[in-house]
């Protein structure tokens, strides 16, 4: 570039290469994300014909049952907004060096104390409701991490046993609940075992017509924010730095503690997020065992993704997609549901057999 | 945005695909197509086989009846099976899982065409009735052939949560036995799950532990309860489908079987005809939803001769079960002289009568 | 409180605790190695439905246990491979081969569900009958239960007086000086993992061959995940597995044993306790080095190999 031209030419000129290097790294995530699922598709097409399936009927079902229908993307989209959130769960504490396993057991309790709130407040109108359901649903899953990332930061116990425990009891937490002094009275209801239905103020609002809901757009946000403060704050380079190396982050006079602490909260809230909007948004009640295990896929979405945003969007769709397959494919083509979680193995072998594919090492 | 167009182009081709497709798929179009939705396995020998035996006998007597089923479904899936049935041209829907009432019922709201019969639950709306059999009710007579077969005087009930219609089981099953039996107690078990088989395993041993001598259940599959009590050589009643005697060859007295059949069939030939209504149907044993499955070859012939007798009242409407005075657990008055507790509050139990071990949540 | 009770409550807690005890054990092996198995709710429900499926199909409930053992230990060798020649990260992996085996098992069991089977024989433990609190039903244990604590001790004598225990350990500590002192890294971690898959293979078939007698899809119920908290309650040890799957067996079969005795407990907080307690003894002997987990526990050895 000569010394001549302006600088508003210089600054479009550098605009310009700049939106071509992320078109160029667009372009390529894409192609190696396509190059996976290929592979990992024809391998499943394999297993299909073994069971005796036509593969190629069972693609161009799933392909036009979940995307060929304005019903069918929109519960591809409502399946992938906890997916979203607990991906975001586990990709924020591992900037950091932490592993987050214990998204399930946060979502519970974000669904736990977020009842608390929407039975309690019946009076409140949404305007107040909804946002306290937030913030309720935020700290029950925050607090419940927060225990695990203060386990950590005072040297006792490492976070990925403690969230792998601490999955275990929150949604007997649940149950107890469930079961017991919250149990619904309703007639006719009471035969479940269920939480006193929230009141309408308490339910997320619903898009299109659809089961679309409000979680969307708090996933969506909390993804762009994740994004920039990873990449564009100090906390991020702080956090980035820590996950580098937490021994000179600690000589540099980082609080090493805090960080793993507030982190920790934070993912969990967000988890939280994610079991508040699927009570309040879907179900309207609370009851036991009502995720299918939302946790677990967020962890591998946000492997999968190595924890980058984009990815995290990609792959939180596909699995989305993936998993609506499994009772579609039941119902058109006579698969087995549980087989989905074949082709769900296949993609992860794939990437993990080949990690440059995600352009990542192991 | 590049994802959205990338899969708006691809919801193009697949919508031209599907239509593609389609055109090819349809041979002969089927008098009625019924989607089933199950909870479970089609063939556990219990709760979802006897829906799916009947969808098959719609099918048999029914010409022309295209069945589409989906089992292991959960309430998280259920509106979206439902949606794909309806796409697959499903005129009626059997959502047969207690939880899949709510999803089923946002599904029905937005096909006002298509008829839902749910089995179990409350709802009632112009395209979505409910059903089921009063087994509350009907398990007395279970309980007639616990109380003459049982010689410890205990006998035993593995169920799989606490819920009010399953409450008003183990009550009408403790009735019936201390009809006959006035010495009789009754155990009460739950696994709190209704599909963790080595729990209910685990649940009937211990039951057998404690020295029942007769279990009945009141699960999804019956299967690793009765094989437990057989292996020990105690008495089994069964529950739900009339297959399970094939578990227990030796311990086996009688079961109460669910049969849909016929209603199934009257539904379905309903919907085809126009002439479907909605309702909140509870039927027994006189009208064909329940069955006394075939005695074991170790119960006595005096001891057939009494259930039967005790089957015949319930056919005429001579007894009931549920009549005042009944005392609870701690001895309060639940219903109270003369009163009955109706059919339309089978599901409110939240209490056990006095007599039976074990609690109520 | 009776003595049935008490008979009742012990005769099911060893019951309900073997199966635990076989799947802990396996893990133990593979942590030991360096580790981390996720997925062995995946090999568990693969030694249920090919032990069930191979009952059913032989006639002989042994030929069954024995071909799930072998298919264990054959698709653990799906992470064995990830892990140990591929490098990959642990945890994704473990979970790679639990979503295969809930897919493969329901593939492989969809023929038999609903199916029954007699089950391994199960013999009175001797004497027990003369004691006035035993009945006839309790204390009536299949070969596989007889065998657990042996099998528990030979796991321990394996690792802690063999030379080849040693190498397995001394790989999980410190995979570089393992290799410094000429140890073949990848070729003891498939071994380690063969053992694993194999031991969680005999607890699958026991679930499904001895105790349910049938199979559903996904009848594990998550004891594949109670086992590996349970390794870290016993430390790594193989002999104090047996008192931590005593322990969760235990809550099992007290919860039921409470209620069949009409005492109110909620069966959520009693089935929370094992858990806590794993919190607490985790955080109780933190500090302490006899405690601690192996040093390159689910790290990726990138050394030469």
């Amino acid at each position: 570039m000569s010394a001549f031209t302006s600088p508003a030419r210089r600054l479009r000129g550098a605009c310009a290469a700049g939106v071509r290097v992320v078109r160029k790294g667009w372009a390529i995530a894409a192609a190696r994300y396509a190059i996976v699922l290929a592979i990992a598709l024809l391998a499943y097409a394999v297993v299909l014909l073994l069971a005796g399936k036509n593969p190629l009927q069972a693609y161009s079902d799933t392909f036009s049952f979940t995307l060929g229908s304005w019903y069918g993307f929109s519960e591809v989209v409502v399946r992938m907004i906890p997916l979203l959130l607990t991906a975001i769960a586990v990709a924020l504490p591992s900037k950091l060096g932490l592993i987050n396993v214990g998204g399930e057991g946060q979502l519970y309790m974000g669904a736990w104390l977020a009842t608390w709130g929407a039975i309690t407040f019946t009076g409140l109108p949404a305007a107040v409701f909804i946002p306290l359901l937030i913030v309720l649903g935020f700290v029950g899953g925050g607090v419940w991490a927060a225990v695990a990332g203060f386990f950590r930061a005072r040297g006792l116990v490492n976070e990925t046993i403690t969230t792998l425990l601490m999955n275990y009891v929150s949604p007997l937490i649940v149950g107890f609940f469930v079961y017991g002094t919250w149990r619904s009275r309703e007639v006719g209801a009471s035969a479940f075992p269920q939480s006193a239905a929230f009141p309408e103020a308490a339910r997320l609002p619903r898009f299109f017509d659809t089961r679309i809901h409000l979680g969307l757009v708090l996933a969506l946000i909390l993804l762009l924010l994740f994004w920039f403060v990873l990449e564009k704050t100090a906390w991020g380079l702080k956090m980035r730095a820590i996950g580098g190396n937490p021994e000179a982050a600690r000589r540099l006079g980082v609080r090493l503690g805090l960080y793993i602490i507030v982190a920790m909260f934070v993912a969990g809230g967000i988890a939280g997020l994610a079991g508040m909007a699927e009570v309040s948004a879907l179900h309207g009640r609370l009851r036991a065992g009502f995720s299918p295990g939302y946790g677990f896929t967020g962890f591998l979405i946000s492997w999968l993704a190595g924890g980058s945003p984009l990815g995290i969007l990609t792959m939180s769709f596909v699995l989305a997609v993936v998993f609506s397959a499994g009772s579609l494919l039941q119902i058109t083509q006579g698969v087995p549901f549980a087989a989905v979680n074949v082709l769900m193995a296949l993609i992860l072998f794939v990437v993990l057999m080949k990690p440059r594919l995600l352009g990542r090492l192991s | 945005m590049r994802v959205m167009s990338l899969a708006t182009r691809m919801a193009l081709a697949a919508v031209a695909a599907s239509v593609f497709l389609g055109g090819f798929a349809v041979a002969a179009e089927p008098a009625l197509t019924i989607g089933l939705l199950l909870p479970g396995p089609k063939n556990d020998a219990g709760y979802n086989q006897s829906f799916y035996d009947a969808a098959l006998e719609v099918g048999r007597n029914i010409p022309g009846i295209r069945l589409i089923v989906a089992e292991y479904v959960t309430d998280a899936e259920a509106e979206s099976v439902m949606e794909t049935m309806i796409r697959q041209g499903a005129r009626l829907i059997l959502p047969c899982g207690f939880p899949l009432q709510y999803p089923a019922v946002a599904v029905a709201a937005r096909h006002p065409n298509v008829r839902f019969m749910h089995p179990g639950g409350w709802e009632v709306r112009p395209n979505f009735s409910n059903f089921f059999a009063t087994t509350q009710l009907h398990f007395y007579i279970m309980g007639v052939a616990a109380g003459l077969m049982t010689e410890t005087n205990k006998i035993g009930f593995v169920a799989g949560m606490p819920l009010g219609f399953t409450l008003g089981n183990v009550n009408g099953f403790h009735l019936g036995a201390r009809s006959v039996n006035p010495d009789v107690t009754t155990h009460l078990l739950f696994t709190f799950s209704w599909g963790d088989t080595t729990k209910e395993a685990a649940a009937a041993q211990a039951l057998l532990d404690q020295g029942c001598d007769v279990i009945t259940m009141h699960l999804d599959s019956p299967i690793a309860v009765i094989q437990t009590v057989e292996a020990a050589g105690a008495y089994t009643i069964g529950f739900m489908s009339l297959d399970a005697r094939r578990y227990a060859p030796d311990g086996w007295i009688t079961g109460l079987g669910l049969t849909w059949g016929d209603y199934f069939t009257q539904s379905a030939q309903a919907v085809i005809d126009g002439t479907w209504r909605t309702g909140f149907i509870r039927r027994g044993l006189a009208e064909g939803f329940l069955e006394i499955a075939p005695f074991g070859g170790r119960v006595p012939a005096e001891v057939r001769e009494a259930v039967l007798a005790v089957a015949e009242d319930f056919k005429a409407g001579l007894i009931d079960p549920f009549k005042g005075p009944i005392r609870d657990q701690n001895g309060v008055i639940r219903i109270a002289e003369g009163e009955i507790w109706g059919n339309e509050k089978m599901g409110d139990f939240d209490w056990l009568i006095e007599g039976i071990t074990g609690s109520p949540k | 409180m009776n003595w049935a009770f008490f008979g009742g409550l012990l005769s099911g807690t060893i019951m309900y605790g073997v199966p635990l005890l076989y799947t802990t054990l396996g893990e133990v092996i593979g942590q030991r190695a360096g580790m981390v198995n996720l997925g062995l709710e995946g090999i568990l429900l693969i030694g249920a439905s090919v032990g069930f499926a191979v009952s059913i199909e032989t006639g002989n409930p042994w030929l069954g246990v024995g071909a799930a053992a072998l298919a264990g230990a054959l698709f653990n060798l799906v992470y064995a491979f990830l892990v140990a020649t591929r490098r990959a990260n642990q945890l994704a992996s473990g979970l790679t081969v639990m979503f295969f085996g809930m897919g493969i098992s329901a593939m492989v069991g969809r023929a038999y569900v609903g199916g029954g089977i007699a089950g391994l024989a199960r013999y009175q433990v001797p004497g027990v009958a003369a004691l006035p609190w035993v009945t006839r039903t309790m204390f009536n244990y299949d070969l596989l239960v007889y065998l657990a604590v042996p099998v528990a001790v030979l796991v321990w004598w394996v690792l802690y007086r063999t030379r080849w225990g040693l190498s397995l350990r001394a790989v999980g500590e410190n995979p570089s000086a393992a290799f410094a002192a000429g140890r073949r890294i990848s070729a003891l971690k498939y071994q380690a993992a063969l053992a694993c898959g194999f031991l969680a293979g005999i607890a699958g078939a026991h679930l499904s061959v001895a105790l349910a007698r049938t199979w559903t899809e996904g009848m594990t119920g998550g004891r594949g995940f109670v086992a590996v908290a349970l390794v870290i309650f016993s430390k790594w040890h193989p002999l104090r597995a047996i008192v931590g799957a005593l322990l969760f067996g235990g809550a099992v079969t007290l919860q039921l044993q409470l209620q069949a005795m009409g005492a109110g407990v909620s069966p959520f907080l009693l089935n929370m306790i094992p858990y806590l307690l794993t919190l607490g003894v985790l955080l109780v002997w933190s500090g302490a080095r006899r405690f601690a987990a192996p040093g390159a526990l689910g790290r990726v050895y990138s050394g030469e190999e």
